[in-house]
């Protein structure tokens, strides 16, 4: 008895420390924007700062001395504005019609690469983005620009393509998650496909598309590399749809290599402002439509928990005793609703609908609204389709634009994304082929050989360092809270709301933290370690999240059914919670691996841009693949080795992608307990 | 031998009787018992019955302490089983060791059906293949349900049915060798046949074990309990043997609860 408690505040310790550990993490963090960017807002002026129109620094100006550069940031937060809502516009438009093809239109043959598809763009790296704009973009939009094709339309374009997963999959989800009586209610009234998914479904799903337009904000606004290498960087409005402009991101990575004194201070402050705006975003997800996504998203969980038969059986079971057939079974829809309520509603309308040419049988769908308003509360969402219904003017060409808008949305989409690899393998794999030693070659000094090994050892480094360092810690700390600490105690709460905010730093803020705190405590100059370190960072936020979600998602029962057999806190957690935690939290770890083999900004300057020998130990430096891409494309020289550097980092994002998927399948299935027969 | 000690014969420390005094608990500033004293005798059912929210299954879980998990939960008076007082500086896992619980719906671990069984005793330091072997096939046998699973025990448990979910349950907390085993509602998510599978189980366990049940159902209570308990608004109205209870109760309150004119 007496081990077994000891073993009990061993591993309460162990956990209490990771959490300890995150809080400073998030301290040093916070310490760090404040301390670097307080004097220069001390010594600029937050106004000047934020309104001053020119941007001309001084690397030699300190706060000592009188300055003799210019800080004024207004041209890049309107710069970052123009970009963010350029991507809107492409992305959030393709990305929202994209969504309903894949949803409602798509060919069932076509519904699994699609969507795969889609996914694969989220996996693709930001500067491969970035390279596909200079190589491929910039080019193209040269014929019709005065200027080299960068400005305000390329990013928007690049930008949107690069928003587009994340609107699609999110605004998929709440319209997947409309309950098919919906759907079912109004088909059986004779409303066309088209009529019901842009009548009622999509009014429904309202709420979660918001939420992943404001997300897709959200990315676009930290989005660091792929601007910058389309966007021109002058420090200058955005102007028209061309012309060299400068974002707030831009403006830190562009400069804090080397920045002098008052100049870091000024990037810190660029950076402050830049998270000031990611947090309003933040701030706008959570009071626009927090709950309702919070109940889409928590209708989705109890979908995938339930066959979706149970679970229309389930809210039919539901509905019924509450006195609204009508609400949910369509054949009662039709049999009950039309006849009293509805009629006089739907004849009202079969005018119009009769003179816009279309047969009584769709005008009949207009009736859909009235049998929805007597259902009880619960139906919130499709009473509001019922309103938006009667106040639109029935227009029937709408539905069939949308599907329209639909199919080219979808084609667009995988358009898109069968350019952009196949464009950057039809010229990458050539390069490979013919000169293998681009990946194999040896490094020699002062020769113009490039091979992109070290870059990929290097990467390998840094995913597996950052790893070890932020999931064990991320893990346990997110234990911490989730297991031991009261569930809303107020160090806890604050604890939340602190990572909650350092999810909102934009990468290459983490960069900078990383390249001031870490790269001088290491030796000086960027390391592996130093650059595992930032990026484990700028992990834990997400670690920590999706594994308390997880763990919130286990029932308590388990936890109860534990400790009611005499089992402790640690072994119930150990053997029982964990392990049903484990799928989510895989999947926040294989999110992690692509995020640190796709992320640059936080590289480029702690762990170096060198493309060099390779790295013999987690102190030497080097470009990871991703910022060897960038360095590459940048210079102009070594467009072939590009190529074959892109193609490369896109197999390894993929491949890492199919395993973890593979491992995770396997992983499920022994988590029910399938896998490890026990025959006697 | 020592090994053996601690899978097999229960804990020397506590009895099968459980003897409440005085029991008051608070969730925060609700009072959900109030001044509830009882004696539940070993080796019978007891039957908790009354309309929810009335403090039976609050009560229930004082037996096991699982109500320490509850923030802002405060529980007073003296509960003791056998001797031992069970708030008094006792080990609460060796308590729980000792007192089983079977909850409202089933909970099985998403393990193998062998594994649920034999996380118990592995908690308790089993290790030995051959022993933990035993223990899962007496423990099956017990809860009536070794012919149906011991083709299938390396599958997981989540792929029983609800009634043999819930027997599972009951199988694995029948593994550490409870000398009491707590029923919350145990058949209150499940179907008449599987119900009746656990009620005939109650009543085999009972001739070695003392069962406290909740149920919401009084047929059941007088299906299979000795002793009945009825709970209004954290009170203990009437208690006495099952017979009595229904058949001449002596509290008007109870009277009308089990004619069915109120709850």
């Amino acid at each position: 008895m007496k081990a077994s408690r000891i073993r009990e505040t061993a591993g309460r310790a162990v956990f209490a420390a990771a959490a300890v550990v995150c809080v400073a993490a998030v301290v040093a963090v916070f310490v760090f924007l404040i301390g670097k960017s307080l004097p220069a807002y001390g010594k600029l002026g937050v106004w000047e700062f934020v309104t001053g129109e020119v941007w001309s620094p001084d690397r030699l100006d300190t706060y000592d001395a009188p300055l003799s550069g210019t800080y004024g940031v207004r041209t890049m937060i309107a710069g970052t504005l123009t970009a963010t809502a350029g991507a809107l516009l492409v992305g959030g438009v393709l990305g929202y019609f994209t969504a309903v093809f894949l949803a409602f239109y798509c060919p069932r043959r076509l519904r699994r690469p699609l969507s795969a598809a889609v996914s694969l763009l989220a996996g693709i790296p930001s500067v491969v983005y970035g390279f596909f704009g200079i190589v491929f973009l910039l080019p193209l939009l040269s014929h019709i620009a005065p200027n080299n094709g960068s400005g305000p339309l390329a990013t928007a374009l690049i930008l949107g393509l690069m928003i587009l997963p994340t609107v699609v999959s999110l605004c998929r989800v709440s319209m997947e998650a409309v309950p098919q009586a919906y759907y079912q209610g109004s088909v059986a009234m004779g409303a066309t496909h088209s009529e019901t998914v842009f009548r009622i479904v999509i009014p429904a799903a309202r709420p979660g598309i918001t939420a992943a337009l404001i997300l897709g904000v959200g990315r676009a606004l930290g989005e660091t590399m792929a601007v910058v290498m389309v966007a021109g960087n002058a420090p200058a409005y955005p102007e028209g749809l061309f012309g060299s402009f400068r974002v707030l991101t831009a403006n830190i990575v562009m400069e804090m290599g080397y920045a002098g004194e008052v100049q870091e201070g000024a990037l810190v402050a660029t950076g402050v402002v830049l998270l000031a705006f990611v947090l309003l975003v933040n701030l706008l997800f959570g009071a626009v439509s927090g709950r309702a996504v919070r109940a889409a998203v928590a209708r989705e969980g109890r979908g995938r928990a339930a066959k979706p038969g149970h679970r229309a059986a389930k809210r039919r079971a539901e509905a019924s005793p509450a006195g609204a057939p009508a609400g949910t079974s369509s054949a009662a829809a039709s049999s009950a609703g039309v006849p009293s309520a509805g009629v006089p509603f739907a004849g009202a309308l079969s005018a119009g609908a009769s003179s816009a040419g279309i047969p009584s049988a769709s005008a009949s769908s207009a009736g859909m609204a009235a049998p929805a308003s007597p259902a009880p509360r619960r139906r919130a969402g499709r009473r509001r389709a019922g309103e938006l219904w009667q106040a639109l003017p029935y227009r029937p060409v709408l539905p069939r634009l949308g599907h329209g808008a639909a199919l080219t949305a979808g084609i667009l989409t995988g358009g898109a994304l069968l350019l952009v690899l196949g464009f950057i393998f039809a010229k990458g794999l050539p390069q490979l082929w013919q000169n293998p030693s681009l990946i194999w070659g040896k490094y020699e000094f002062g020769s113009h050989r490039i091979t992109v090994l070290p870059a990929i050892v290097a990467t390998l480094w840094a995913v597996a360092l950052s790893l070890i360092i932020a999931v064990p810690v991320g893990v346990m700390a997110a234990v911490y809270l989730g297991e031991y600490a009261g569930r809303n105690s107020l160090p806890v709460r604050i604890i939340r709301t602190a990572i909650d905010i350092l999810a909102g730093v934009p990468s290459i803020v983490y960069g900078l933290f990383g390249m001031i705190a870490f790269v001088p405590l290491l030796g000086g100059s960027g390391s592996i370690l130093a650059g595992s370190l930032t990026v484990s960072m700028m992990l834990l936020p997400t670690v920590v999240r999706s594994t308390e979600e997880s763990l919130r998602a286990v029932p308590d029962a388990l936890r109860q059914g534990s400790l009611a057999l005499g089992a402790g806190r640690l072994r119930t957690v150990l053997r029982v919670v964990l392990p049903s935690a484990l799928p989510g939290i895989l999947s926040a770890v294989v999110l992690s691996m692509g995020r640190v083999i796709g992320e640059s900004a936080p590289f480029l300057y702690t762990m170096g841009s060198v493309i060099g020998p390779l790295p013999h130990g987690v102190l030497d430096g080097g470009a990871t693949l991703a910022v060897a891409l960038y360095q590459l494309s940048g210079e102009g020289w070594y467009m072939n080795e590009a190529y074959a550097a892109a193609v490369v980092l896109i197999v390894l994002v993929l491949g890492l992608n199919l395993l973890a998927e593979g491992c995770g399948a396997r992983l499920e299935r022994r988590l029910k307990g399938d896998c490890h027969a026990k025959k006697r | 031998m020592r090994k053996k000690d601690k899978s097999a014969a229960p804990a020397q420390e506590f009895g099968q009787s459980i003897s409440v005094s005085c029991a008051n608990l608070w969730y925060g500033e609700l009072q959900a018992l109030r001044e509830v004293s009882i004696e539940i005798p070993a080796r019978q059912v007891t039957a908790f019955i009354g309309p929810s929210g009335c403090g039976k299954s609050t009560f229930l879980k004082c037996f096991n302490r699982m109500n320490d998990l509850v923030p802002g939960c405060r529980v007073e008076g003296s509960f003791r089983i056998g001797q031992t007082d069970i708030y008094g500086g006792t080990d609460v896992n060796a308590l729980r060791r000792h007192v089983g619980m079977v909850f409202q719906k089933p909970n099985p671990f998403p393990m193998s059906v062998y594994d649920n069984i034999a996380y118990g005793p592995r908690t308790f330091g089993v290790r030995r293949r051959t022993e933990l072997d035993e223990i899962v096939e007496t423990s099956l046998r017990q809860a009536a349900m070794w012919e149906e699973l011991k083709d299938r025990l390396g599958r997981s448990a989540l792929g029983l049915s609800g009634g043999q979910q819930q027997r599972l349950c009951i199988a694995r907390a029948l593994a550490v060798r409870p000398g009491v085993i707590l029923m919350d509602e145990p058949t209150s998510a499940l179907d008449p046949i599987s119900t009746g599978k656990i009620e005939e189980l109650c009543e085999a366990l009972s001739e070695s074990t003392t069962i406290v049940i909740v149920t919401h159902n009084m047929q059941q209570a007088t299906r299979i309990s000795h002793k009945t308990g009825f709970f209004l608004l954290g009170e203990l109205v009437e208690f006495g043997d099952t017979d009595d209870v229904f058949a001449n109760p002596k509290d008007s309150r109870t009277e009308r609860y089990i004619t069915g004119r109120f709850g």
